[in-house]
């Protein structure tokens, strides 16, 4: 019964990530969308309000027609009926020369200042945990003006400072020190979601912006899932809690399978 | 001159032992057929250059690799039977990380001619610590920063396509990856197709031609030459279904034995894979197919 209770907060406590991440795009936004809670936001936009927005996949695929929630980072949904299908060399140029304005990015650790490590956990060389590494999400940080990061929160991924820097965000959040390190002015990480708050950037810090408290979530339980003391916004809000019509459309439209919001991403299923 | 000839003979004649192998396709229409071939044929101390591939597993646990360039790839060894194989044969390769986009410039290097190329991703990251091969340059004209990658020329690449002629122009469509950049950067290149068509149906539609015939080495028709992957127009994937049948130490060399070393070629793989799935697994994996208007060329009419 308590088991029950937990999943029940959970899932609605992932929707409202979703649904969160989804109010940061504006109808018309040319994104670079990673796979996973990214393309689910992305795709709730585009069935919601942003219907004009260009979904950019990075292996080669430019679209602004719905299709289904991809599995995997290219699918023959995602290229069927496309605008543009070209190469991965071809799209990270529209991002380097300003062409694309609005990142989409899972991680795997983030710090108190935006940069992400999707390498290794402990020493490079012989480290505690190996991630897969970044693919293209260091290219996307590194170019668009502003990249949204969901990601769920758990204190071991809330680092005060991460092993390895797959993605840099403000760096040592002094001022300035992406452009000193040579990337592009005026990009980097501009939000952080997760499933239990929405986060902005001050002085190149992470700070809460606003708590998920329509599904139970508080101040208190979100400085106890970081690492390091964490600011909080003077005029915090409570998270604009999603519609009936938006839970609606996640569920039965972005992910009718229950893929990503349901937990069950169990593919091997599908040929048995 | 016809260039064709079987995966067995282009594979023998052209990989080397200690080459470095461009492998195409990024999810999409990888050159299964050959790599399985390679497996067969034990060509080992590769230096794999791909990204978002699926059936190099194959070559990473029967210990072929030294060194995989690469952005994303399963690494944590507790979950990879495949990186557990190579590590008791003594044979676990280096990964050199690149993002996605380094190494696609990497490889437009290599095409180009050029021992390196400037971009703006990287700068600020560690990947500038662990990489020989990516440093920072100052640009000689602005005084900006700029990330330096440094050419990678493969010895061979190998592209699966839809289509191609006897001499080797090959016709790929669909969402390309770095399978332009990657082939074109290659010394030696081995083309697999799904069908090999005449040179008329080539020069009908010459645009979609990504390698052209004088480049090519060798041409293999290989229907189903990306299973388990999908290929645009031609058949979808069975992506999860491998992992599935790869993930399990037991399974993995059950695959092996029966899928590899136990077949003589790719088509007795899909042989017996019919056999073992049942007659109806290939047919759920064909699709609706969605055809384009067609698009014209055409020579000036003779004036009288």
């Amino acid at each position: 019964m308590i088991k029950q209770k937990m999943n029940l907060e959970a899932d609605l406590a992932a929707n409202q990530m979703i649904v969160s991440a989804a109010h940061q795009i504006k109808d018309g936004d040319v994104i670079y969308v990673g796979l996973g809670l990214p393309m689910l936001a992305v795709l709730l936009a585009k069935y919601t309000h942003a219907p004009a927005t260009t979904v950019i996949i990075e292996n080669g695929i430019v679209r602004t027609s719905l299709f289904d929630l991809p599995a995997s980072t290219d699918t023959l949904g995602s290229q069927t009926y496309a605008d543009q299908l070209n190469s991965l060399f071809y799209i990270n140029c529209m991002g380097q020369a300003g062409h694309i304005n609005l990142g989409f990015l899972g991680a795997g650790e983030i710090d108190m200042y935006g940069n992400i490590n999707d390498t290794v956990v402990g020493d490079y060389k012989d480290p505690f945990y190996r991630y897969p590494g970044g693919g293209g999400a260091n290219d996307v940080i590194s170019f668009c003006p502003k990249t949204c990061i969901v990601v769920r929160q758990k204190k071991n991924r809330f680092r005060r400072k991460v092993d390895f820097v797959t993605c840099p965000g403000y760096l040592d959040g002094l001022p300035g020190q992406r452009e000193k390190a040579g990337l592009p002015p005026d990009t980097g990480p501009s939000t952080v979601i997760t499933d239990l708050g929405i986060y902005g950037f001050e002085n190149g810090e992470m700070i809460l912006k606003s708590v998920h408290a329509c599904v139970g979530m508080t101040v208190e339980r979100v400085k106890a899932e970081v690492e390091w003391d964490l600011k909080v916004a003077a005029d915090l809000q409570e998270t604009v809690p999603p519609t009936e019509e938006e839970l609606e459309i996640l569920r039965t439209k972005v992910d009718p399978a229950q893929i990503w919001v349901g937990g069950k991403r169990d593919f091997s299923k599908r040929f048995s | 001159m016809s260039k064709v000839m079987s995966m067995q003979e282009a594979v023998s004649r052209h990989v080397r032992s200690g080459d470095t192998l461009f492998l195409s396709g990024m999810q999409h229409g990888e050159p299964a057929a050959a790599i399985h071939e390679i497996v067969r044929q034990k060509i080992d101390h590769l230096n794999l250059v791909c990204v978002l591939i699926t059936t190099y597993s194959l070559l990473i646990g029967e210990g072929l690799c030294d060194r995989i360039m690469t952005a994303w790839m399963m690494q944590d060894i507790k979950r990879s039977y495949a990186l557990q194989k190579a590590k008791k044969l003594g044979r676990l390769p280096v990964i050199e990380e690149y993002s996605h986009f380094s190494l696609s410039t990497a490889l437009l290097a290599g095409q180009m001619g050029v021992p390196y190329l400037p971009a703006r991703c990287l700068l600020g990251s560690d990947y500038l610590k662990v990489n020989p091969n990516l440093k920072v340059v100052d640009c000689p004209f602005t005084g900006e920063k700029l990330a330096a990658v440094r050419a990678i020329v493969p010895d061979v690449g190998i592209i699966h396509v839809q289509r191609a002629d006897p001499q080797g122009n090959a016709q790929k469509w669909g969402s390309l990856g770095m399978d332009v950049e990657g082939i074109n950067a290659s010394r030696t290149i081995i083309v697999s197709a799904e069908k090999i068509v005449d040179p008329d149906v080539i020069r009908r539609d010459p645009n979609r031609t990504l390698v052209p015939g004088y480049r090519v080495a060798a041409v293999v028709e290989q229907p189903w030459g990306a299973h388990p992957m999908h290929l645009a127009g031609c058949y979808g994937d069975d992506q999860f279904g491998f992992y599935a049948e790869v993930g399990p130490p037991e399974k993995y060399e059950f695959y092996l034995q029966k899928m590899v070393y136990g077949v003589k070629d790719w088509n007795e793989y899909l042989k017996v894979r019919r056999e073992l799935k049942g007659a109806a697994y290939f047919q759920k994996l064909e699709m609706d197919p969605v055809p384009s208007d067609p698009v014209f060329t055409g020579v000036e009419k003779v004036q009288g």
